[in-house]
């Protein structure tokens, strides 16, 4: 292989994984496996997303919902983690999150606080050139934490198309 | 001796086997079924495993993934539920 030729492929893959990076945050969150009393870790990338799909069944709603929904997404990363006693979680682990999701591509949409069980919601979406890039959501409580990253063109039509499926709401989308 | 005495010794007195009974006995025990019947028996249950091993993965990638559209699907209804009740 000549020379050019594989430092124009080193740069693109170098490109791509610096795109991808920073699409997708680092979670830093290990260290509360031990603590948990339950635990969902979920890493999957966009070969194996697709992969996924074709186990899918059409005729299942749900499944055809979320078949359709996976096309565009590039990656799917959750940490969930349950507690049987509170204060297992401190707010410097999502802070190590949160300082991830810097602007001007990642910018909070919505959070929402219930002073009533102490949850704390957040969501963020990553742009890019008006397209939604990312998604992150927090989601704390106090014997509970999650933290979920979508990567990829989200197309948020099919999230909100998700309405009433799992429970997903519906969110509203700009064209 | 009567006639059925006779006629039982006569049916159950030994015999010599023929010629070479012995060496084909041994031959018919130690030949080996043909080498392209193994092949295709080793290539028939090679693909059977890969296929089985490749739904099996397919299943847990599934699964995988409707676990996380649950998880992510609870958070996001739990932001709707909260956004509604406080326009309420």
């Amino acid at each position: 292989m000549r020379p050019g030729r594989s430092l124009a492929i080193a740069t693109f893959l170098a490109v791509s994984a610096a795109a991808l990076w920073g699409q997708q945050f680092q979670f830093n969150l290990d260290h509360l496996k031990d603590k948990s009393s339950d635990h969902v870790e979920v890493s999957l990338n966009s070969s194996t997303l697709q992969f996924a799909a074709r186990f899918m069944d059409g005729k299942d709603p749900d499944e055809a919902k979320v078949k359709k929904l996976i096309m565009g997404i590039e990656g799917i990363y959750i940490r969930s983690f349950e507690f049987k006693n509170t204060g297992a979680w401190s707010a410097a682990d999502l802070d190590r999150v949160r300082t991830q999701l810097k602007a001007p591509e990642w910018s909070k949409i919505v959070g929402v606080k219930s002073n009533e069980d102490g949850e704390n919601i957040e969501i963020w979406l990553r742009t890019e050139k008006g397209k939604v890039s990312g998604v992150a959501i927090l989601a704390s409580e106090p014997r509970e934490l999650t933290v979920v990253n979508l990567v990829g063109n989200i197309d948020l039509e099919s999230v909100a198309d998700l309405g009433g499926h799992f429970g997903l709401p519906k969110i509203p989308t700009k064209k | 001796m009567d006639w059925l005495e006779e006629e039982l010794t006569q049916a159950l007195a030994r015999q010599e086997p023929g010629a070479g009974f012995d060496a084909r006995v041994r031959a018919r025990l130690h030949r080996r079924p043909p080498q392209w019947l193994a092949v295709a028996a080793a290539i028939l249950v090679t693909i059977g495993a890969g296929e089985a091993w490749q739904q099996y993965r397919g299943r847990v990638a599934k699964e995988q993934v409707m676990t996380a559209m649950r998880i992510a699907g609870s958070k996001l209804s739990r932001v709707q539920a909260q956004v509604k009740g406080s326009e309420q």
